[in-house]
């Protein structure tokens, strides 16, 4: 996983151009009641944005860290992340989930990690980062919103946070401050699995809830590119 | 005696017996050993500290004892470090000693013992050691669970430039640990198979975040487990520079310090450095919450004298600056107030002030600064709470700014801050009279004089110039002066004076008052004295004049220059020169290159009438001139041509015209006398001709070859150089015998006409004297007195009589095939149906007609064809084939066909048609003359000719189809009418 911030202009481009031609895509403009397709859609634009802002910020932090967090190859065994969510699953796992399961287990991750992420802004030393920290949280804070939007327009049930297992962040003493930076590190880390893992959930919903004629259509108004 | 001896032996005895039990209970009670030693650990500290007791220690009493501390590491035998700790013991007094570890405890087990001695006055030597106490083990048991891998110290806090020991504990001695500081491997020593430390020698500050160490534990390439930890290396505090105190109102002191470098940590392991006033007088302190500036309330008013004290703090370390001030002399005004002008005139002004009362009786020392035209005064004075201070020797119609500040007069700490406003004085009349200066130009009965003059300095103006007065008053006659006000900003007025002697005074005027005059006298005797220009050379800095002083008193001298091609009045410039002074330089950056200046010098006499002097002309910078002049060719022969340039003018050139250079190109190798060689810019060579007069605006060329092509090129040059290049003008010299032709042929035709006019005058006379009428038969009179008597047998002469001179055949179509020399195809061959024709074949061998055949016309016919008097005599080539089977187009056909009938008109000369006419009457067909009208259709082809004689050449073009195209070819093609 490379979590540097690269050369990322040409994917923000990309999606720029994807979100001015939105409005334009037939699929997504229809009349009426239009059903959880633009949402989803709106859910997946969001995880993209949020992948391109993760980078330039985890950039950043890890450099805030020092080496070893912001070496490219720096992959160390998960020592004290256990509370966060893991983002990786089987391939056959991830297939085998349906719908509400994907959307659930999603945002079950988002909560649990904008709890962290917020931890992580308390600690941050210089004000750039923190602002940098807010405006990210404010957008997975968004990202959330949206899956549960999905959750109920699909006509699923939030889920519940079962009682004692609200994530909280607690400055514990005696976890070493190396400790904690690689809690940091693995945040980040899971934090940009999941996002990932996300677009590939909306676009699979997304395909999954698209009406064969609406690809039709989109299929026709690409021409006008 | 014996009693004696009994009771001094038992006193003895006792006495040793004493000083015996005495040196026993001592014996028995030194030395003093510690007991009850027990070790404890600060792990962040990296301290051991010991507590312990002495035994036997004699109630309240004091020894000073001395103890020996012993430390050993990982095993008793391996001492490390070794000491004593002396201090006074008390009974029953549990003693506390500290050892800081450069190693983390955590990284080995420590084992200490102590032994002691007295070393008290009380008991003289000898004394001796106790003996060691047991060992006690110390071990910080933090590498507990199911790690492998452990490094110490855990996120320590250390100042930067501090060494730093580290260490790694693993528990599997197979592994390989690699550890890394900030990404980059670092090596230690081995202090047991499982324990490796790492000496970190004067550590930098490399981030607020710290400094990152880890180890990684692996068997082969298979990682085992990786710990870390984080230095946090803090900057050293440094001391606080530039602390003071001031006061500015006695009830609050502003202290302010350089705090110098921030010591703050990330993740709150560190905040920034703490800063503490302590005053000691009063023994007061106070936290600052800046880091950089503190107040301090003056609470008792009887304190004069402060000692404070800064402290900076941080979690490593403590700094701490004193000053020891008296209040009064730490005074910092509050800037001064109501800052006013009164009394604001032209050269004066009262500006006044207030100062912030501090305390009864304060002197302060106030200073004002003046700005105003560039400069700046300064002022220094003393007052108490109300400023004054008298403003003297100002510039009218000025803008001023002063401002002021204070400071405490008899302890002086430091100015106040500034205090100021503008005031612009007041206007008053201008102190300078304008600088006049005129041009006199004479016209019958009177001089036109412009009057001229420059704009006063602000210096010298004293305000906004509102106008000029203009007084003109007559010298010679008693008359009421004129006066002529001029509004500002005008710089010249024109007045038109008779022929007498004027004085003009020039004022300038603003809303104060009149400048002194500038007087100006013209005089009544016209400046009517030629003077003779001189060409000057000026250069780049200016002109340098000089003239020779005029005769008698001089109150000085006017150097006047104007642009030589200008309006006068547009560019109009003067200088004054003193008196004693015939040069000057007139330097103006104004002169331009290539522009002519004319400058006058003009003598002031002691009545102020102007004198001319001299002329000057000339040029900053001469330049080539910029044109070519316009050359006209005159008189042109045979052999000479003129070339004249008269409207070209010198004058108004950019430099001075020396002459002219005239090129002159020709084909004759050598150049003509006068003209030598050269070679153009573009490399061709050519012959020159310098002019060196610039009047000599003409010049012949001679010795040139009739009929001969030249080209020639004038331009003028300055002493910069000669004017642009330019194409040459192309002459060609006529013919020689031309002239002599028109000399001959004129008078020629005037005979000729006059011969022609006189014969027609007398062509009666003419007529009847060479060619007389000759008498026509048929009119004869004898034939009508034949008609008269009416005899049909009257016949002049019988057709038997003649001899006929041709043959006349009537040639049948059908079966006849006629050859044309031979080479010539049959028409029968090609066309059965043409139409015969009559030919006329002549019966002398040697006829030496012009054709073969010759085509006979019939008049009757077609008068009008008759009387153009040709017939179609067409001579045929031998060598021209049949057209038919090369026109096999249309087109083609219709373009023989026009060429052909062209050729054929052209071909056939009017002298060299020869017909012989036949009469009609001679023709054995038509031998009857009566006979003709009844045989119209006989021969219907010699009609057809005759047509093609009537029409015109475009009527003759056939419309464009194929059976005429075809009809037509047959009829008009030329080698077709042969007769």
């Amino acid at each position: 996983m490379d979590l540097r911030a690269g050369d990322s202009w040409g994917m923000l481009a990309c999606l720029c151009t994807v979100l001015w031609h939105l409005p334009a895509v037939p699929a997504l403009n229809r009349t009426g009641d239009p059903g959880p397709g633009p949402s989803i859609q709106k859910t997946y634009d969001l995880t993209r944005y949020l992948e391109h802002q993760l980078r330039s910020l985890a950039g950043t932090y890890l450099n805030y860290l020092g080496p070893p967090f912001n070496e490219p190859d720096f992959n160390p065994p998960r020592l004290g992340a256990e509370t966060l969510p893991r983002a990786t699953v089987d391939l056959e796992v991830w297939r085998s989930l349906n719908d509400k399961l994907r959307l659930t287990q999603n945002y079950e991750a988002y909560s649990h990690l904008l709890c962290y992420l917020r931890g992580l802004n308390r600690q941050a030393a210089t004000a750039e980062l923190r602002r940098s920290l807010a405006h990210f949280c404010t957008s997975l804070q968004g990202l959330l919103g949206s899956i549960a939007g999905v959750m109920a327009a699909l006509g699923y049930p939030l889920p519940q946070p079962l009682p004692g297992t609200e994530p909280t962040w607690t400055p514990g003493p005696a976890h070493s401050d190396f400790l904690q930076k690689m809690d940091d590190f693995w945040l980040l880390k899971e934090l940009q699995t999941w996002l990932w893992r996300s677009a590939k959930d909306f676009n699979r919903l997304k395909k999954k809830m698209q009406p064969p004629a609406a690809a039709v259509t989109l299929h026709l108004g690409a021409h006008g590119f | 005696m014996a009693l004696f001896a009994i009771f001094q032996t038992t006193f003895f005895l006792t006495l040793l017996s004493l000083r015996t039990y005495q040196s026993e209970v001592l014996a028995e009670r030194l030395p003093l050993t510690p007991v009850s030693l027990k070790v404890s650990t600060n792990s962040t500290r990296q301290s051991l500290h010991l507590q312990w007791t002495v035994h036997n220690l004699p109630y309240h009493q004091e020894l000073k004892m001395v103890f020996q501390i012993q430390i050993s590491r990982i095993e008793t035998s391996n001492v490390i470090w070794v000491g004593n700790y002396s201090t006074t013991v008390k009974w029953n007094q549990v003693l506390h000693w500290s050892w800081e570890s450069e190693l983390p405890l955590e990284c080995a087990t420590h084992f200490v013992r102590i032994k002691s001695v007295v070393d008290d006055a009380k008991f003289p030597e000898p004394n001796f050691w106790s003996n060691w106490s047991s060992w006690e083990e110390v071990s910080v048991q933090d590498s507990t669970g199911q790690d492998i891998l452990f490094v110490f110290p855990k996120d320590k806090l250390v100042e930067e430039g501090t060494n730093v020991t580290i260490c790694y504990v693993s528990r599997n001695i197979q592994n390989n640990v690699s550890c890394y500081l900030e990404g980059k491997q670092i090596h230690g020593e081995q202090l047991d198979p499982h324990v490796t430390a790492f000496n970190l020698n004067s550590v930098p500050f490399i981030r607020n975040k710290g400094t990152n160490i880890y180890c990684e534990a692996s068997q082969g390439n298979v990682s085992e487990g990786m710990k870390g930890i984080v230095l946090f290396v803090s900057k050293v505090l440094e001391e606080p520079k530039d602390f003071s105190c001031e006061t500015e109102d006695f009830k609050t002191l502003h202290c302010t310090w350089d705090p110098g470098t921030d010591t703050a940590l990330g993740w709150s392991k560190q905040p920034s450095q703490s800063y503490t006033l302590f005053e000691s007088f009063s023994g007061e302190k106070k936290l600052c919450t800046h880091k950089n500036w503190c107040n301090w309330q003056i609470t008792q008013d009887s304190q004069e004298t402060y000692n404070f004290t800064l402290i900076a703090e941080n979690y490593l370390r403590k700094r701490s600056v004193n000053i020891l001030f008296n209040l009064t002399h730490r005074v910092y005004l509050m800037n001064p107030f109501s800052v006013n002008f009164e009394n604001v005139n032209a050269t004066n002004a009262i500006m006044t002030w207030k100062v912030h009362s501090m305390r009864n009786n304060f002197t302060y020392l106030c200073q004002i600064e003046l700005h105003g035209e560039g400069k700046m005064m300064q002022y220094n004075v003393s007052v108490k709470v109300n400023g004054e201070y008298f403003l003297s020797e100002l510039e009218p119609a000025t803008e001023y700014m002063a401002r002021v500040r204070c400071a405490d007069a008899s302890h002086f700490w430091k100015w106040s801050e500034w205090s100021g406003q503008n005031f612009t004085t007041l206007e008053a009349a201008p102190s300078e009279a304008p600088d006049v200066w005129r041009i006199v130009n004479l016209e019958p009965g009177n001089h036109t004089v412009t009057l001229f003059w420059k704009p006063l300095s602000k210096l010298h103006a004293n305000g906004k110039i509102l106008f000029y007065n203009v007084v003109v008053e007559n010298l010679d006659k008693p008359s009421r002066s004129e006066l002529h006000s001029i509004p500002a900003p005008a710089n010249s007025t024109k007045l038109i004076l008779d022929r007498c002697s004027y004085q003009i005074c020039v004022t300038a005027n603003n809303s104060v008052g009149a400048s002194p005059a500038s007087v100006i006298v013209i005089s009544a005797d016209p400046e009517n004295k030629e003077v003779e220009e001189e060409r000057i050379a000026g250069t780049e800095g200016g002109f340098s004049l000089s003239w020779k002083p005029q005769p008698g008193d001089v109150i000085g001298y006017v150097v006047d220059w104007c642009d030589h091609t200008q309006d006068v009045l547009g560019d109009f410039q003067w200088k004054n020169v003193g008196p004693n002074t015939t040069s000057t330089v007139i330097s103006t950056d104004a002169f331009r290159p290539g522009v002519r200046y004319d400058f006058r010098i003009y003598g002031l006499s002691t009545k102020r009438i102007a004198c001319l002097l001299e002329k000057k002309t000339g040029y900053s910078q001469e330049l080539a001139p910029s044109d070519n002049p316009h050359v006209l060719v005159d008189t042109l022969t045979s052999h000479s041509f003129t070339l004249s340039w008269k409207d070209y003018s010198t004058e108004s050139q950019p430099g001075f015209i020396q002459g002219y250079h005239v090129y002159l190109k020709s084909k004759a190798r050598q150049c003509h006398p006068r003209f030598e060689k050269a070679v153009l810019s573009d490399g061709s060579e050519c012959c020159k001709y310098k002019i060196d007069n610039p009047e000599e605006k003409a010049l012949i060329v001679d010795n040139l070859k009739p009929e001969s092509f030249y080209e020639f090129f004038i331009t003028p040059f300055t002493s910069a150089g000669e004017g642009p290049s330019a194409t040459f003008t192309k002459v060609t010299t006529p013919d020689e015998h031309s002239s002599m032709l028109i000399h001959i042929l004129l008078p020629m035709v005037f005979c000729v006409l006059l011969i022609m006019v006189m014969c027609y005058l007398k062509s009666q006379w003419i007529k009847e004297t060479c060619y007389p009428d000759i008498p026509d038969p048929y009119k004869s009179s004898i034939l009508s007195l034949i008609k008269f008597k009416e005899n049909p047998h009257l016949i002049i002469m019988n057709v038997s009589d003649c001899i006929p001179d041709a043959i006349e055949v009537v040639s049948k179509p059908e079966g006849t095939k006629i050859q044309f020399l031979g080479t010539r195809k049959s028409l029968t061959e090609t066309e059965l149906t043409k139409p015969n024709y009559l030919y006329l074949l002549p019966t002398e061998k040697n006829h030496s007609g012009p054709g073969p055949c010759i085509c006979f016309e019939n008049l009757t016919y077609n008068q009008a064809a008759s009387d153009s008097g040709s017939c179609g005599h067409v001579p045929v080539s031998p060598k021209a084939p049949s057209m038919l089977g090369l026109m096999t187009s249309p087109e083609n056909v219709l373009k023989a066909l026009e060429k052909n009938y062209i050729n054929s008109l052209g071909e056939i000369p009017a002298g060299e048609t020869s017909l012989n006419y036949v009469s009609q009457l001679a023709s054995p067909m038509f031998g009857d003359k009566d006979s003709l009208p009844t045989n119209p259709v006989e021969p219907p082809h010699c009609s057809e000719y005759k047509m093609q004689m009537a029409v015109s050449l475009r009527l003759a073009l056939p419309p464009p189809t194929e059976n005429s195209s075809l009809s037509s070819i047959t009829l008009l093609d030329p080698g077709e009418h042969y007769c």
